[in-house]
């Protein structure tokens, strides 16, 4: 009788500590799993960077300059940036935060692309599979723009690149190797190129803020540019839009947008519905608060080289001339700041901008630099011609366009190509003002920086960042130490 | 009071019969193979079981005592050599078995009122050398018995050593007897310690018995919440307090119980309101991250918190702190005891739970009173006092007027700048004066001339107003607790209920708690028993309305919207400004843009708190054979808290909605609303009406199961062995939901009638107006003891246990931690060589433990962690679902462990002293805390496994009574400490200045667990008074940038948490009389004084008054390390870093306030409690029907003896953080205690 009693308590005792695991398997909270199409498509949804580039890289190119002693404010990482220093701490607006966000949506795209190999979600996953690739592609590419040496066209590519994640972390310190530039821009083409072949399909319930085709198409031809392929940019800016036709699909600015209010125009450039906006991404962000009172800032001397000035003879670019404090501090004035309240009875949340990272606009300009790359100047100018109509105030073709005359005469380049290579970049710089498309021109063309410093008696000093000068590339953050990946040199 | 942690050994106290046999109960059940069977025994018809095989006939009279509570009276000698008996009954009349049970003596017996005096048969003399003798010179001796409490005992027996003479005391504990002057009196009752007493030619000798049940279960038992193991087999380091010794009238939370009463146990009151926990440390700080509070176990159940906030958010002052200790919701008057378990050998049957140390609460049981009901009462009346100015550096109205006069001076308050800001106080009203234009006279409300100007200036430069006394309150708390103890030896009832009325310290707050507590013990059968217990509380408290506290790193502040804590509002407000008008009525000042007066908005915003816990336990034991006893424990608790936040339409909170004003008003107000599809129109007002009815729930429903097998035997007399099994399933269910009420009106009967652009705002804002969530606990675990001794020499101990949580997410691997523990114990007092009348030591022996015991740690990654989201963007169509990733995967996530050694001596020295001194090392390993990453993952701040630390400690107890004198003079003291230095030995991650430098502070390698550091001050600015530093780059700067990990110029001051902290406890007793007196000390760390320096003041809050003596002129700077009074050009331009730059005034004045020009020591000592009580006499409580009386004045946290200057009389353990945060007040309380 006792020994019976043993057994049967033992053999519950086993039993019950057996379905231990079972009961322990309830997770400790409201999370959720990726265990179904729909989850994956959400989780690919958070594969786009949440904080954004555009003080860094506007801060550091030369659509800044020095306002003046005791003009605007001396706060970092502005002033840093101007001066090219590195900048410390993971701040707002600082590459480390920047490289953190981006890494942040590369770990959301490499976690979805694991759930869909260890479950059977069967061919509808496609679309979302093809998301996640090219996320992850345009991820690594911004980050390499940033933090490692230019992509040398037909030349060495041996420096190291950025360290190219393909597969979810598990562990708390992971290892790290940067390879190479060349490594890092293969893997990029590699799964932008099967990424894009999978999108077609795919179904979004807000299309504009994921990689659709079109957004997909506009990042490649992006990338094509920077890897010289200009055949492959022409045809990913054709596939933009159905027969490569951008009639109607630019920024209206010399049209209803000039004519907006300008708390109007605050929120319409960021719109999805917007055919110009291709690809938007929610970014958490003071730019648009901090960034116009910054000494070194959008000034009326910019304002003027840029939009007083022509960019080619007989041809002016126009841009509303929107500036704080009677006329010190100008801003472009298309980041409207959407505050995210947590709690809106305590006033407290979230600064958050809407940030285009691809328009119809870049990709028709970036078709145009194609051409003349390729030397067909004629179908290059019908691009370039076609952005100036909707960027030339009160647009007449055959005085406002560009001709191969016009370029060679306004610069002074002879070369027919390099001339019109500097009428894009001159075009863009104006046309692009305060979204950090300028930084990439000055990484791909390796241009010159330069900024003015002025003094308490605005006399002018010119500080130079020159093609090979090492601290054009951003330095990585010194927490990439803790996973063996090394600083850039300096 | 503090009984000590080792074994006394048994035979030391007494030699007669019932006391030792009710000590050692259990090992005489084995030792002798007495099997006893139990049966009703009924209140009249006295019916006895007996199965006696070999027993003592002592041990058959204690059996009867038992079952029928008839007691015996005899004398030792008449039964010392009588033979071993055996008897078999049921159910058999009382005296039937008597008479068969002495029927082989030839013994006689008589039974009078439930005495059975046993005597030899007369004529009959059967026991050799009888010394029975007719005494001459016989008187009369009376008197009367009591117990300690000062009851009277009725039916003790007393009888004349050496004579068979013999009595017991009638209903009023009275008894007469005749003895001989030089005669000694045998004193006996079940349950007390025998006495004997020379009568010494008195005729009145008055005789009071110690209780024995408490004392040996005290000392012969350890309470480890799964066990009641027998001290000789327990190795470990613990403290007992007993309930009594550590009451604390007046203070109706039992957590404060602990304050100075155990070596190694620190209890710092960061916040004194009703429900937010003292800062408990056993053994100091184990965890950098984690909550470092020791487990709480009410009667044998582990006991849940509703929320889990850390030590650290404690002082955060936020909402929830309220319900951050379920203890709260116990009645202090249910407590028997606390046990609390120190090292790892005392806890490693909670193995990784065990880490920060064991609070096992038990709780009073029934007692057998035959029946009757007793009953106590206590009721407590206190009252508070009011802190006062004289207690902190505040400037007066007078010296603060001339600090502002000097600021308008300098240029700050103009009428463009005051009139228009969001906050406001007498400068905004002249200004604002100033234009208010009476088309009716043609004149404006005040002239701006500098006489009207001064005029107007002059009353509230008078005014001085003392905050403290408007918003505090001398108000009565009053507890009141009845209990009724009632039970027979079968079923034992213990019924008790309190009830607690705190009408408050101050305006803005007020509990109301009332508890419930039944448990029953029954005994079914000598192999069944079982236990049910039942237990609510239900709490109602008001508290002023707060939101959750905001850190900005940037500028090194926190900030609280709307804060109206009383205590910081009094603190930080400026004496100038006057809660009443000239005419009597509120004045409101501007606050948000919207009026502002703190007695109408502690009226008008505020928070209720309801809170119901109920908890039903039930246990059985059943023993299968005598050795071997199984049992069941399982408990069932609900709670449910509900936080309601009052926010009526008058109050500055709702009136900020509405303050429109004109168009620079409404671009500054946060609280307008932009309307997207309205680009071109002002900020609008959401609430045009009402004010918010927020409601917020915290419920939890817990379920605890285990099973327990123990084996309890002795080999060979000398072999003990115990062994014990248990296997727990523990399952928590922790909901929680928030709802907003908007545009709820007060003052219409609760009409609501929202604006939808409140919603819209919301929406948009991605605010949800509710929202609801779950937290899921479940825990598994098995455990073994084995335990053995020999002899009284020798015990040692090994436990081990391994435990499963789902908390640290899906791996199977990271949730099965398993953990271990050996021990020893080597009683050196019984070895032969220890000469026991030495005179000096009367007992010593020697433990040792080693072990590894551990803690969940908060991380809950061991799997990726993915939440759902709506996407932070504008519009309706723009915003999706989506998937975020909360945690990558950490594969090597484990629970925060560490291994102790433990060593440990008991002494007693004379008989009556007793020392204990324990020290320990700690490796403490695997630490869980945020690190920052490469983010090259995906996650740059992580939570891992990060950090080790190492601590050792030591502890001593010394305590005893010193002097003890029947009927006289009494002493009782007990002096304690415990010191505990931890180190951080490793710690991947690098700490920022800003984390380092608050007054929280932060781990760093090579220092404490959380150290404090400052900013090197480098004196004042020669030239403007501005303070400067020694910056990152090591040279002088008035820039830092407090984000930065370059800490290498920080000043080390030291830890935040003492080293050294201890009590020391006296308790004189002179007849009826009473006095307690407690002291706690503490010293080893530092604190950061509140932050009172900026560059700028406003008219609204309050100076220190340290600032008299600012820089003012270039020299000063030569004796003054204050900052001066900036005026606006010299901030804007001239405060300049080395390079030349200029600098916003706000970083060093704030970097001021950080620096090692702030920063005190946190030694005190304090007078925590006293109290001077007075017992009735017997004579006279009984006259009045009742058993005792008591009454008591008590005073709680009377006096600060010694505090650094620097804090000017602050507490030190207090931080001050707003929110509904209070200090811990002085009370005087007036305490009743009745027993009927």
């Amino acid at each position: 009788m006792k020994l019976y009693k043993y057994i049967t308590l033992a053999f519950t005792g086993i039993v019950a500590f057996s379905s231990c695991n079972k009961y322990l398997d309830q997770s400790p909270d409201m999370r959720t799993q990726i265990d179904d199409i729909d989850k994956v498509a959400q989780l690919v949804g958070s594969a786009y960077p949440n904080y954004n580039y555009l003080a860094m890289a506007e801060t550091v190119s030369d659509n800044v300059s020095d306002k003046g002693v005791g003009k605007g404010s001396l706060d970092d990482p502005y002033v840093s940036y101007y001066y090219w220093e590195d900048v410390e701490g993971d701040d707002n607006n600082t590459p480390t935060q920047y490289w953190n966000g981006v890494y942040a949506g590369i770990a959301a795209a490499n976690q979805a692309l694991e759930a869909i190999e260890e479950n059977d979600f069967g061919p509808d996953v496609n679309p979302y599979k093809g998301e996640a690739l090219v996320a992850r592609a345009y991820g690594h590419f911004m980050l390499a723009l940033f933090f490692a040496q230019p992509y040398n066209i037909s030349g060495d590519n041996s420096s190291p690149g950025i360290p190219y994640v393909d597969k979810p972390e598990t562990v708390a310190l992971a290892q790290y190797s940067r390879e190479t530039v060349k490594d890092t821009y293969d893997k990029i083409r590699a799964d932008l190129e099967e990424g894009l072949a999978l999108l077609q399909g795919g179904q979004w319930k807000v299309p504009k803020y994921h990689f659709t085709p079109a957004a997909a198409n506009a990042f490649a031809a992006r990338f094509y540019l920077f890897i010289g392929e200009y055949d492959k940019a022409i045809q990913a800016a054709n596939n933009v839009f159905p027969s490569g036709d951008y009639t109607g699909k630019l920024r209206p600015i010399t049209t209803t947008i000039q004519d907006y209010s300008l708390a109007q125009q605050l929120i319409e450039l960021t719109k999805a519905d917007k055919d110009y906006n291709l690809l938007i991404t929610e970014t958490y962000s003071v730019v648009q608060r901090n960034a116009p009172f910054q000494r070194y800032g959008y000034s009326q001397r910019l304002y003027n080289e840029l939009f007083n000035m022509p960019v080619f003879d007989g041809t002016t670019m126009y841009s509303r001339g929107i500036s704080y404090n009677s006329g010190q501090d100008y801003t472009i004035y298309m980041y409207n700041e959407y505050f995210y309240y947590t709690n809106v009875q305590a006033g407290i949340g979230f600064p958050y901008i809407m940030q285009p990272l691809f328009t119809a606009d870049e990709a028709l300009i970036n078709r145009a630099e194609a051409y003349v790359q390729k030397g067909d100047f004629g179908k290059a100018l019908a691009d370039i011609n076609q952005f100036l109509s909707v960027r030339v105030r009160n647009y007449n073709a055959s005085t406002h366009n560009l001709t191969i005359e016009k370029a060679t005469n306004s610069y002074g380049i002879s070369d027919p190509k390099e001339a019109l290579i500097e009428a894009v970049l001159r075009i863009k710089r104006a046309a692009f003002m305060s979204e950090g498309i300028r930084w990439m021109d000055i990484v791909r063309h390796k241009l010159t920086v330069k900024h003015l410093v002025l003094d308490a008696n605005d006399s002018e000093t010119e500080i130079e960042l020159k093609p090979e000068d090492l601290r054009r590339v951003f330095q990585i953050p010194s927490e990439a130490k803790l996973a063996g990946v090394e600083q850039n040199p300096r | 009071m503090n009984n000590l942690t080792f074994g006394k050994r048994c035979s030391d106290q007494t030699h007669s019969p019932f006391p030792k046999i009710f000590r050692i109960m259990k090992m005489t059940t084995a030792l002798l193979l007495v099997g006893l069977t139990f049966a009703y025994g009924s209140g009249k018809a006295q019916k006895v079981t007996l199965s006696l095989h070999n027993a003592k006939l002592e041990d058959a009279f204690k059996e009867i005592t038992k079952q029928t509570k008839f007691k015996f009276l005899y004398n030792d000698n008449l039964i010392k050599k009588a033979s071993r008996v055996n008897l078999n009954v049921e159910n058999t009349p009382l005296q039937e078995v008597v008479s068969q049970l002495l029927v082989n003596y030839k013994l006689d017996y008589k039974i009078i009122d439930e005495t059975i005096t046993i005597s030899s048969k007369a004529g009959v003399n059967t026991i050799e050398n009888s010394t029975v003798s007719v005494a001459i010179d016989q008187s009369t001796v009376t008197g009367t018995i009591r117990n300690t409490a000062g009851q009277t005992l009725s039916g003790a027996s007393i009888l004349v050593k050496g004579s068979n003479a013999g009595t017991t005391t009638n209903a009023q504990g009275e008894y007469s007897i005749q003895a001989a002057a030089n005669a000694t009196l045998v004193i006996r009752y079940v349950g007390y310690q025998t006495q004997e007493i020379s009568v010494n030619s008195r005729t009145t000798v008055n005789v009071t018995l110690n209780q024995i049940d408490n004392k040996l279960e005290e000392v012969s038992v350890v309470a480890t919440g799964y066990q009641n193991i027998d001290r000789k087999l327990f190795t470990g380091a613990t403290a007992k307090v007993s309930a009594a010794d550590a009451e604390r009238n007046g203070v109706p939370d039992i957590s404060r119980m602990l304050e100075g009463q155990v070596a190694g146990v620190s209890v710092q009151n960061v916040s004194g309101t009703f429900g937010a926990a003292p800062k408990i440390r056993v053994r100091g700080a184990t965890s950098l991250s984690g909550e470092n509070k020791p487990l709480w176990v009410i009667d044998g159940i582990i006991l849940e918190d509703i929320v889990n906030i850390s030590n650290e958010a404690l002082s955060t002052g936020d909402a929830n702190t309220l319900i951050g200790s379920s203890v709260a919701g116990l009645n202090p008057d249910d407590i028997e005891s606390f046990t609390i378990l120190k090292d790892a050998a005392a806890t490693a049957m909670y193995g990784a739970r065990a880490m920060n140390g064991v609070v096992v609460v038990t709780t009073k049981k029934g007692r057998n009173t035959e029946g009757a009901p007793h009953v106590n009462y206590t009721g407590n009346f206190t009252t508070y006092l009011k802190p006062n100015y004289d207690q902190f550096d505040i400037m007066n109205s007078a010296e603060q007027m001339s600090v502002l006069l000097e600021l308008d001076n300098k240029g700050f308050f103009n009428h463009s700048g005051v009139s228009r800001a969001s906050t406001g106080g007498i400068f905004y009203k002249m200004y604002n004066k100033m234009y208010e234009y009476d088309e009716a006279t043609g004149t404006y409300g005040l002239e701006n001339t500098r006489e009207a100007k001064l005029g107007f200036l002059e009353r509230y430069a008078q005014a001085n107003t003392d905050w403290f006394d408007v918003l505090f309150k001398h108000s009565l708390l009053q507890d009141h607790s009845v209990s009724i103890t009632s039970g027979s030896a079968k079923s034992q009832t213990y019924v008790s209920t309190s009830f607690i009325h705190d009408s408050g310290q101050t305006m803005g707050d007020n509990v109301k708690r009332y508890t419930a507590n039944l448990r029953n013990n029954m005994k079914f059968s000598d192999k069944f028993s079982a236990e049910i217990l039942f237990n609510g509380s239900i709490r109602d408290q008001r508290a002023p309305g707060t939101l959750t506290r905001q850190s900005d790193p940037v500028y090194g502040k926190y900030s609280r919207d709307f804060d109206i804590n009383p205590y910081s509002y009094s603190l930080n407000t400026s004496r100038l400004l006057t809660p009443y008008d000239e005419n009597g009525n509120l004045e409101y000042f501007t606050r948000n843009y919207a009026p502002f007066n703190i007695i109408n908005e502690l009226n008008q915003n505020y928070l209720n708190l309801g809170n119901m816990d109920l908890k039903v336990q039930g246990g059985l034991r059943y023993k299968i054979i005598p050795q071997l006893t199984a049992s069941v424990d399982a408990a069932y608790r609900y709670a449910r808290t509900e936080r309601q936040h009052y926010i009526l339409e008058n109050s500055n909170m709702a009136s900020a909605f509405r303050a429109a004003g004109d168009a620079t008003i409404a671009d500054g107000n946060d609280f307008l609303y932009n309307d997207p599809d309205l680009p071109n129109s002002l900020p609008q007002v959401v609430l045009p009406e009402g004010g918010f009815y927020n409601t917020y729930l915290d419920n939890l429903k817990n379920y605890y199961f285990r099973s327990n097998l123990e084996y309890d035997n002795t080999f060979n007399v000398d072999h003990r062995l115990n062994l014990f099994g248990s296997f727990e399933i523990r399952h928590t269910d922790r909901q929680n939901s928030g709802y907003e009420g908007i545009g709820y009106q007060y003052k219409n009967g609760g009409l609501v009638n929202p604006n939808y652009r409140y919603f819209k705002k919301m929406i948009e804002a991605g605010d949800p107006y509710f929202g609801m969530g779950y937290e899921y606990d479940r825990f598994v675990a098995g455990m073994f003891r084995a335990a053995y001794a020999y002899k009284e020499k020798y015990s040692l101990n090994a436990t081990t246990r391994l435990d499963g949580s789902n908390k640290l997410g899906e791996s199977r691997v990271a949730r099965w931690l398993p953990t271990w523990n050996v021990s020893g114990k080597w009683n050196i007092d019984q070895e032969d060589f220890f000469n026991e009348d030495n005179g000096i030591v009367s007992a010593v022996g020697i433990r040792g433990t080693y072990g590894l015991v551990a803690s969940l740690g908060n991380a809950n990654n061991s799997s990726a962690v993915f939440y759902n989201q709506i996407a932070y963007r504008p519009y309706e169509d723009e915003k999706e679902t989506l998937t975020e990733i909360s945690s990558l995967e950490n594969s090597e996530l484990t629970w925060e462990k560490l291994y102790e050694v433990n060593i440990g001596a008991d002494l007693q020295l004379f008989n009556k002293i007793d020392v204990t001194a324990d020290w320990y090392k700690r490796n403490i390993f695997d630490l869980i805390g945020s690190i920052r990453t490469s983010g090259i993952g995906g996650q740059f701040i992580k939570q891992a496994n990060y950090a080790d630390m190492k601590s050792t400690g030591f502890e001593l107890t010394v305590a005893g009574s010193p002097i003890k004198r029947e009927n006289g003079f009494n002493w009782r003291t007990q002096f304690n400490f415990g010191y505990n230095k931890n180190e951080v030995t490793r710690l991947d991650v690098n700490q920022n200045i800003w984390t380092l430098v608050r007054a929280e502070g932060a781990a760093v390698q090579g220092h404490s667990q959380r150290g404090l550091f400052s900013i090197v001050f480098d004196g004042l600015d020669p030239e403007y008074g501005y303070p400067t530093f020694i910056g990152t780059e090591g040279e002088k700067d008035t820039y830092l940038y407090l984000q930065s990990e370059d800490v290498d110029y920080l000043k080390y001051n030291g830890p935040v948490d003492p080293t050294f902290t201890g009590g020391f406890y006296n308790n004189f007793r002179y007849k009826n009389f009473g006095l307690t007196a407690l002291f706690t000390f503490a010293t080893g760390n530092y604190i950061r004084l509140q932050p009172s320096y900026a560059s700028v003041y406003t008219d609204m809050e309050s100076i220190s008054k340290d600032m008299v003596n600012r820089w003012v002129m270039p020299g000063d700077e030569a004796f003054t390390s204050i900052p001066s009074l900036l005026d606006p050009f010299t901030m804007g331009y001239e405060v300049l870093r080395p390079n030349g730059t200029t600098v916003n005034a706000v970083y060093p004045y704030n970097a001021y306030n950080y620096s090692d020009q702030r920063i005190a020591k946190g030694d005190f000592i304090r007078l925590k409690q006293v109290q001077f009580s007075y017992s009735l006499p017997a004579s006279f409580a009984n006259k009045l029907k009742m058993r005792s009386a008591q009454i008591a004045l008590v005073g709680n946290n009377i006096a600060l003896l010694y505090s650094d200057k620097r804090l000017n009389g602050a507490d030190p353990e207090f931080f001050n953080n707003g929110g509904v945060a209070m200090p811990v007040p002085r009370q005087y309380t007036f305490s009743l205690k009745v027993g009927f």
